[in-house]
């Protein structure tokens, strides 16, 4: 089984070590991962798509055209970019006279899209491959009571995303129960984190953050599990900010799914690059005894 | 008082027929997390609404609501028993406004970091030399040529310099 990997932007070059985790379980499922020269940004279907969807189209099927290997299959670790990317092609499959403009667009740079490279969301991957992960459980999560956030460009809109419920969906639990942990549920689960809205105004966007950790907080979650980066941002460094602005005292461990897997799998924190996290989980890992000296 | 802007209602109507499907039933809402945080004041109902009375001047000076509050979570659209698709009426509106040089700095700061670098976030040394520590390969990213003869050709890159002047 092989993939192209889009990697996008924030992850990369801003949060590499989200990136080494993946990377990391992947190998170990034997899933190859063949990196391909030339992406741009994906673009942000939050950003760009929103200022100009025609630019947005073009970039993306720009992006989708230089998938080359046999499958003509995209993997990526951003749920922004699989939105933007199965949005394109959900929206010059449906409109051949878009797919006609952005070819005009494309051939002014030699490239040309046909509409038919199709994408992965990793834990989408993780999920179909459900007993290849259990199988590479080395170290069950034991005692990680993780309050999962799917976050809204993993499930929506279904129409593109065509994956998941988009309200009541299921798959990263399941696969947070496959590593040994139990997911908890909570009032403000599907809730989106407020990210998106950072742009235009930062106090709104942090009380939507402080909504959903106040409601992780009553649930009784030790950790936090997400697919996205922009959601990783917004849990993780605005759980500091929070904590600055209004005094409260947020200490919640926020995990990739990629890191709680290879963690799972038997790989040590400083492997997969854990010190970069702002919120440390030090005191789970020693609560839960999954790592007695640290 | 308002004046209506047919060209712009009839703009949104062709690009978007769902708009007219609306019938206020505030479905929409009801179900939005900004529309919840912020007690009402940003309704996406009220932006259909103004939509459909082709209200563009109050639409994309953010009189009464702002459009760029969507949190694009795509709740409205999933639930909406009419079939609106809410968010890409919104991103006609917020795409209308950016031809007029009218967006949130936030919006600004990532277009111009496309149209400089072909990507959003450049790479840093710290975080090159980071990735090899991480034993994380290079990365090639797109040619920065590439992507403008792109965003000249669909204008981006003339709207953006528009944008605050």
């Amino acid at each position: 089984m092989a993939y192209d990997v889009f990697l996008g932007c924030v992850i990369p070059a801003r949060l590499p070590y989200l990136e080494a985790s993946a990377r990391k379980v992947f190998t170990r499922l034997g899933i190859q991962l063949n990196d391909v020269e030339g992406f741009s940004c994906c673009p942000d279907p939050t950003g760009i798509e929103q200022i100009d969807h025609k630019t947005w189209l073009a970039l993306g099927s720009r992006n989708l055209s230089l998938s080359k290997n046999q499958n003509g299959e995209i993997i990526s670790f951003c749920s922004g970019c699989v939105e933007t990317l199965k949005g394109v092609n959900y929206y010059v499959n449906k409109d051949s006279e878009a797919l006609k403009e952005v070819n005009t667009i494309l051939s002014k740079v030699g490239k040309k899209y046909d509409g038919k490279t199709k994408v992965k969301h990793f834990a989408e991957v993780l999920y179909e491959n459900l007993d290849k992960v259990r199988d590479n459980v080395t170290r069950p999560l034991y005692g990680f009571k993780v309050a999962v956030h799917y976050g809204c460009h993993y499930l929506r809109p279904s129409e593109i995303i065509d994956w998941d419920d988009p309200f009541e969906p299921n798959t990263i639990d399941e696969i947070v129960k496959a590593l040994g942990a139990e997911s908890v549920d909570y009032e403000m689960k599907m809730e989106c984190c407020g990210n998106p809205v950072e742009k235009t105004d930062k106090d709104l966007s942090l009380l939507l953050i402080e909504n959903k950790l106040k409601s992780i907080q009553n649930a009784g979650a030790n950790c936090v599990v997400v697919v996205c980066p922009a959601c990783y941002q917004q849990f993780e460094f605005n759980q500091r900010e929070l904590n600055k602005k209004n005094n409260t005292n947020y200490d919640i461990p926020i995990f990739y799914l990629s890191e709680l897997s290879a963690l799972a799998f038997g790989f040590k924190p400083d492997d997969i690059g854990l010190k970069f996290h702002r919120v440390r989980p030090n005191a789970l890992f020693e609560n839960t005894g999954f790592i007695k000296e640290s | 008082m308002s004046v209506i802007n047919f060209d712009f209602r009839n703009e949104v109507l062709s690009h978007n027929a769902s708009l007219s499907y609306c019938y206020q039933c505030a479905t929409c809402s009801g179900a939005c997390p900004v529309a919840l945080a912020t007690a009402g004041k940003y309704n996406p109902r009220k932006i259909i609404e103004l939509s459909i009375l082709g209200l563009q001047d109050k639409l994309i000076e953010g009189v009464d609501v702002s459009v760029w509050l969507c949190s694009t979570c795509q709740t409205c659209v999933e639930l909406c028993p009419q079939k609106v698709e809410l968010t890409e009426i919104f991103t006609l509106i917020k795409n209308r406004s950016f031809e007029e040089g009218k967006i949130p700095e936030g919006f600004q700061l990532q277009g111009q970091s496309i149209v400089d670098n072909g990507v959003a976030i450049p790479y840093s040394k710290a975080i090159e030399s980071r990735r090899e520590k991480l034993g994380l390969p290079k990365v090639k990213t797109a040619s920065v040529d590439e992507i403008k003869t792109i965003l000249k050709e669909t204008n981006f890159e003339k709207n953006i310099l528009k944008v605050g002047k």
